[in-house]
């Protein structure tokens, strides 16, 4: 079958590669209808996550129809069009329990590196190299999901592909830091970044009761589209004093919750954004947190700062003075898709949550590396492309 | 020649790994990892299983020999009960990483019923790159690794 793979440094290619097959009890394999590119893959394609081996196939936002299954799977059929969590949960340990799902004890089957790394392994995460799992991703024709019962929710007839498919990982994630950063009614929400998670996080906050959400971006297409399909108020931060704006737009308080939705390689302007930069590029530190950093200045006294964003190691300047006095919590996760999916599909077949703006690119999936060109330069207005291994 | 330098990267991969927790620089690894390692390899090492009722036999920890001790004991919270093994005498990293992986399995077996597995999977091109042979290496020795 063909897959989209990671060859090297900025390096992608389409290549025959063997098909999947049943591995677990608890197993299905999907053929894959539509997959999607993340701004999370472009810190592995860049080589900012350094646990990608040449030959692994990307991808982890995906739809698909399930063509064969494990003897031990019961909930879900051959047949099935179903969408699934990019985060791999077994639905049995103590995490899952707490609907944690990102947490799963037994996702991650490599829980070492991770361990070394932060003194705990979250779940697996497919395509996401092997600091994560080492699954395969899902640009490809066919795909393996484990723990399937737990993973695999099937769409409704009347919501669209293209729609469904955006609750497999931008809705899901967007709708754990709305709901986990503690979003009430009445609510002032401000979020970084407006990419699909972020505008996707927007969403989940005015659907949670939000009375006003604010996103931050500097693409005046991504921009547009926050206001147009999102329904929230758009601020452009190359133009503006974002703590200023916020503080000017919340009567004095600044937001009651503030998400941060950019990650590992943010863009910010000035000093800030030079320092990082450099400080990235000479490894003395792997992450840039500018919006992270923003967010807790501009976050009300005793609000709550939502880390959604990807990143992997320390950062420099953070600002725990900040954080301490005034009586912030600061929270981060990997989304807890399982949790959420249910919900999410019942607003999209509502037509409460639309998500086909996003899709601003589709293609097959043998051009998946102008796909991801398009999408890393943001060329031509992209949010995200989206590739079609039947096409 | 190439081959050779492959196999000692991906050697060298799984050594890294297992250093990775004694790491002492902040922000990096374990930085309170501080004892020494005759202390560490004497310590329980431990996973907690959301299973009240979980009892033995547990065939995974058996095959590691008679001088493994383990213990059961009621996790607080209702988080189902603590499953521990200590080697008897001073371990070396070989034999307690093949102690974590096998409580790591118990675990799953517990659980879920099975273990968990990853491969064979689809893959590329994998490039004959000393990077990747020591990633391959880590990704490797990572089940036994962890500061398990």
């Amino acid at each position: 079958m063909k897959a989209a793979i990671w060859a090297g440094v900025n390096e992608v290619t389409v290549e025959d590669v063997p098909e999947p097959q049943l591995l677990n009890d608890h197993d299905v394999l999907l053929r894959i209808h539509k997959t999607v590119t993340c701004g999370s893959d472009l810190h592995l394609i860049g080589g900012y996550i350094p646990a990608m081996r040449a030959g692994d196939v990307l991808g982890h936002e995906f739809l698909g129809t399930v063509v064969e299954k494990g003897k031990a799977v019961q909930r879900v059929q051959v047949g099935d069009r179903v969408v699934v969590p990019s985060f791999v949960a077994c639905g049995s340990c103590w995490y899952c329990s707490q609907e944690l799902y990102s947490l799963c004890d037994n996702g991650n089957p490599d829980p070492g590196i991770t361990e070394g790394l932060w003194g705990q392994s979250p779940g697996g995460c497919f395509g996401y190299s092997h600091a994560m799992g080492g699954y395969a991703g899902s640009h490809a024709e066919y795909m393996r999901v484990p723990y399937a019962d737990v993973g695999c929710f099937v769409v409704p007839d009347g919501v669209s592909d293209t729609r469904a498919l955006f609750a497999s990982d931008s809705v899901t994630t967007g709708w754990t830091g709305a709901h986990l950063g503690g979003t009430k009614p009445g609510d002032v929400v401000a979020v970084w970044g407006a990419g699909a998670v972020g505008q996707m996080a927007a969403r989940a906050a005015m659907l949670l009761g939000a009375e006003q959400v604010v996103v931050i971006d500097r693409l005046p297409e991504r921009l547009a589209q926050v206001r147009q399909h999102v329904g929230a108020e758009a601020v452009d931060y190359s133009t503006t004093d974002v703590v200023a704006e916020l503080r000017e737009r919340t009567g004095g308080r600044g937001p009651d919750v503030c998400i941060e939705a950019v990650g590992m390689e943010a863009h910010s302007t000035g000093v800030q954004g030079a320092f990082d930069q450099v400080k990235q590029q000479l490894r003395l530190q792997t992450d840039r947190p500018s919006a992270v950093r923003e967010a807790i200045r501009a976050c009300r006294k005793g609000g709550s700062v939502f880390v959604l964003g990807v990143f992997a190691g320390p950062v420099d300047k953070f600002p725990l003075g900040a954080m301490m006095n005034k009586g912030l919590t600061v929270r981060g996760a990997q989304q807890h898709g399982q949790r959420y999916v249910p919900e999410i599909l019942a607003h999209m077949e509502s037509g409460a949550l639309t998500t086909e703006h996003l899709a601003t690119h589709t293609m097959p999936l043998s051009q998946a590396a102008e796909g991801y060109r398009i999408f890393k330069d943001k060329e031509d207005g992209c949010v995200r492309t989206v590739f079609e291994p039947g096409s | 020649m190439m081959d050779r330098l492959l196999r000692q990267a991906a050697g060298l991969g799984g050594a890294a790994l297992g250093k990775l927790q004694h790491t002492r620089i902040p922000g990096v690894g374990q930085a309170s990892t501080t004892e020494p390692a005759d202390v560490a390899a004497r310590r329980w090492r431990a996973v907690t299983v959301f299973r009240d009722d979980l009892a033995g036999p547990f065939p995974e920890l058996e095959a590691l020999g008679p001088d493994l001790e383990v213990r059961l004991q009621p996790a607080p919270g209702g988080r189902g009960t603590e499953l521990y093994g200590r080697f008897h005498g001073t371990p070396g990293a070989d034999r307690i990483g093949e102690l974590r992986a096998a409580l790591r399995r118990t675990k799953q077996l517990a659980e879920v019923g099975e273990v968990l597995r990853v491969d064979p999977q689809p893959h590329g091109t994998r490039k004959p790159t000393v990077q990747g042979a020591a990633l391959e290496g880590a990704a490797a020795r990572a089940p036994k690794e962890g500061v398990l």
